[in-house]
């Protein structure tokens, strides 16, 4: 079944999801994309708020989302 | 190619993700034999080292912690030209170590794709190998090797395992041809870098340089959008090669290679490739030690109480901890004072002695213990991890301002000094933050500040007014409404900025949060003495220089022949009178008294015909709205070099002669006495009263009375226009500030 894509900050704490799409400024997008915060990656929401702490792979990393850049992701 | 004698040595840039252990590996790899530099040209830091392996000399330059070698900010420029010179004095690189975290490679082989593009000798240090075995991940490093081509050591930085396999590798590679540069885009992406190199062949690399733009800065030409790069290489005026990059990227576009997505699709795709089967990850991380710290370090409520917890201990380490060091300075410089005084005969040479250097060089030395101890805390606090976390809790306050939590080391360490806060400003990769950060962190209460503050406060605030049962001081009250005062106008300074001159759109906040660790002793240490130095030789030299102008603005020009006549008339008349007493006469004191005071007056009439005092005299129609005279006008006009001498300059101002600085341990005492004592002239109403005072206050909390800090203003920003911008705005606050205070203060005081 194919999860709806929500908003990562919708995310309950423990959450996990793989990232669907991110929606900003070209050069913002690529900066998290270097980041490692790309399209098919597995987050899980380790603090939620804003900003919001979440972890990828080994890491853990906050961002702040507002109407420039959002990250859309689908839970699993 | 060797290096062409004994002497010279190889060089090799460390370069890889904040985070990773990198400086950790530096001093692993070269102990103590390290410089700090600055780059030629640019303000970055340059960390550099040496050590010899094998008959080979070795220079190792540490470079900024980045995640992607795609240039944004000067600090990343400075990455990239060091390993690509652009300039031809600039040595070129004989290898590069990439340093990895084990456990998050695949976003760490992002950086290697492109350091590999380079095709420079290359070893990739695969570090925290312990932190990836807590996760749960397994990994091949012989398998990763051979995928990669190029030599992989394991290693433990912080336990120094795997430093002598690690300089092995690096003797083996440094000297080899250069590697054949391995590209991750696909063939149609590379097909079009070649076609732009070709048209942009006849445009030399920079003015002095007659060669072509390498292969991977065309490259990024094509692929970063933001225009940071494009304005470095290309200039402002270069339409045609802007317009070629356009059209090119346009091509791009069409044939579905989207710029700059392509790069991140191209080189995680082979990041990919390149991990698989090298790397096992767990079905689910484990709970780690930090993840259960953070559970309550970044948690909504407890969080900011720990955080408001840390910020109270650090500032009470600062002013009390301290107290005793700079009671030992203080009296340290009294007694030299003391001695060059007792072997010296007076003169301009001894005032200058005395009042110039000693005080000077004093009053910056005063500071030490304090800036120490804030530095000790920062760098704790920065080393175990916590800095970032203080970030991520600060955002939610800073985004309100239109800044974001990396705006908030800077602003911390400004409560130390303004000098060490703007240059870690450099961490805010959004310039237009990043300058409003420098404006208002010299509003921040720094500790010049507070010597200032404790000479009025103690001489005109009364002390045995207490609240709270006592808790409560109102002396200590007015310090705390000085410091609420300084960070509110820094706040109203920060929004309106931001909504004007300054305005920008928001950066995407993202910022790694590290695993906590155990603060290494010697990175601390390290660092502290380190920054101490950079402080001491910065604030220090100018201090000297500004104590020893404003020293001789008070002094020359010195002119007795006008001066002393009618004080000596007097003078002679007293002591004739003097002369015909009988030794145990009773009015024999009186009259010595007068001689005294005779003495003192000439001391005045010496400065107002001064440099300084003639331009005290000058200012003060302006300075008559604060409520000041023209001696506080002097006194302040004088600490505009540095804050800390009006301390020096309202004593020596207020008649206190030589014949006081005997009793130096009445010094402080006796100053406060003097101002008090001191009256309007030609009245006897007294000079300070409390809105008078308070005035002063609000103009020393407001003014940016500190050359230094702008001049590192100028060095950060490379243009006067920002200092002169702090300057201005700061002092006409400063100006409003103290008349409104002062009006206010005396229709209150009216009712």
């Amino acid at each position: 079944m194919v999860q709806e894509l929500v908003s990562l900050n919708s995310l309950l704490a423990g959450q996990s999801a793989r990232v669907g799409k991110i929606v900003g400024r070209a050069d913002h997008v690529h900066r998290l994309e270097e980041f490692g915060i790309r399209g098919g990656t597995k987050v899980q929401m380790f603090q939620p708020g804003n900003p919001c702490i979440v972890r990828l792979a080994g890491s853990k990393f906050c961002l702040r989302a507002d109407d420039l850049l959002r990250v859309f992701v689908r839970p699993s | 190619m060797p290096p062409a004698s004994e002497q010279a040595a190889w060089n090799v840039a460390l370069i890889g993700n904040p985070n990773t252990g990198k400086s950790t590996l530096f001093g692993a790899m070269v102990g103590v034999h390290q410089r700090v530099g600055n780059y030629p040209g640019v303000t970055v830091e340059k960390k550099t080292g040496e050590y010899t392996f094998e008959d080979g000399r070795y220079e190792l330059v540490d470079l900024p912690g980045l995640y992607s070698l795609a240039p944004r900010s000067r600090d990343e420029m400075v990455a990239v030209d060091l390993l690509i010179p652009r300039r031809a004095d600039a040595a070129p690189v004989d290898a590069v170590v990439c340093v990895v975290d084990a456990s998050n490679l695949q976003r760490h082989l992002y950086l290697v794709s492109q350091i590999l593009e380079l095709g420079l000798p290359t070893v990739v240090a695969l570090n925290m190998l312990d932190v990836a075995g807590d996760h749960g991940i397994t990994l091949d490093a012989t398998r990763l090797e051979q995928r990669l081509g190029v030599p992989v050591v394991p290693l433990q930085a912080n336990r120094r395992i795997g430093i002598e396999p690690l300089r092995t590798a690096l003797a083996s590679i440094v000297g080899q041809a250069s590697r054949a540069p391995e590209s991750p885009f696909p063939e149609a992406f590379q097909r079009e870098v070649t076609q732009v190199e070709s048209e942009l062949a006849d445009r030399p690399v920079s003015e002095s340089e007659n060669r072509p733009l390498p292969r991977y800065l065309v490259e990024r030409l094509l692929l970063d959008v933001n225009g940071y790069l494009q304005g470095v290489l290309l200039g402002e005026d270069d339409r045609e090669s802007a317009q070629r990059v356009a059209q090119s990227r346009a091509r791009l576009q069409e044939a579905k290679l989207e710029i700059p997505g392509v790069e991140t699709a191209s080189r995680y795709g082979w990041a990919e490739q390149i991990l698989e089967g090298v790397v096992t990850q767990p079905r689910e991380y484990r709970r780690t030690t930090s993840d259960r710290i953070d559970r309550v370090l970044t948690h909504r409520f407890w969080g900011m109480l720990l955080f408001a917890l840390v910020m109270v201990v650090l500032f009470q380490a600062v002013f009390s901890w301290a107290e005793p060091l700079m009671g030992l300075i203080e009296d340290g410089m009294g007694m030299a004072g003391r001695w060059v005084e007792s072997g010296m005969q007076p003169g301009p040479l001894r005032s200058l002695l005395v009042d110039g250097v000693i005080a000077g060089v004093g009053g910056v030395l005063v500071f030490l213990p304090q800036i120490l101890i804030l530095f000790l805390f920062i760098a704790v606090l920065e080393d175990c991890g916590y800095m970032a976390r203080a970030a991520f809790l600060m955002d939610r306050v800073m985004v309100r301002v239109g800044l974001s939590g990396k705006s908030f080391i800077p602003m911390l360490s400004s409560f130390a000094c303004a000098i060490p806060g703007i240059m870690a400003a450099r961490v805010i990769e959004n310039e237009r933050d990043r300058l409003t950060t420098i404006m208002v962190a010299p509003l921040m209460t720094c500790s010049a500040r507070l010597p200032v503050y404790s000479m009025l406060i103690a001489a005109f605030i009364v002390p045995n007014h207490t609240f709270v049962f006592g808790l409560l001081s109102l002396q200590g009250l007015v310090l705390t409404s000085l410091y609420v005062l300084g960070i509110v106008t820094a706040v109203v300074a920060a929004l309106v900025l931001k909504k004007t001159i300054l305005r920008s759109e928001p950066t995407p906040f993202l910022m790694e949060l590290p695993s906590y660790k155990w603060p290494s002793a010697r990175t601390v240490c390290f660092r502290v003495l380190q920054r101490g130095w950079v402080f001491l030789r910065c604030a220090g030299t100018m201090i000297l220089a500004i104590s020893i102008v404003v020293w001789a603005a008070l002094y020359y020009p010195h002119d007795s022949e006008t001066v002393e006549p009618p004080f000596r008339q007097r003078q002679e008349a007293v002591e004739t009178r003097l002369e015909a007493l009988s030794a145990d006469d009773p009015a024999g004191a009186e009259l010595k008294a007068e001689l005294v005071r005779i003495e003192n007056e000439m001391a005045g009439a010496y400065q107002r015909q001064s440099v300084l005092g003639k331009m005290g005299q000058w200012i003060e129609p302006v300075v008559r709205p604060l409520g000041w005279d023209w001696r506080i006008g002097c006194a302040v006009l004088a600490s505009f070099p540095a804050r800390e001498v009006v301390v020096a300059t309202t004593g020596v101002i207020f008649n206190l002669g030589e014949d006081f600085d005997s009793e130096a341990e009445e010094d402080g005492k006796l100053m406060r006495a003097r101002l008090r004592a001191a009256t309007r002239e030609g009245t006897d109403r007294p000079l300070f009263t409390t809105p008078v005072a308070l005035s002063l206050l609000v103009f020393c909390a407001l003014c940016a009375q500190c050359a230094a800090t702008l001049v590192v203003i100028r060095r950060e920003t490379n243009s006067w226009r920002w200092p002169a911008f702090t300057f201005s705005y700061m002092t006409t606050l400063a100006y409003l500030g103290a008349m409104a205070t002062y009006q206010l203060g005396t229709w209150i005081a009216g009712l």
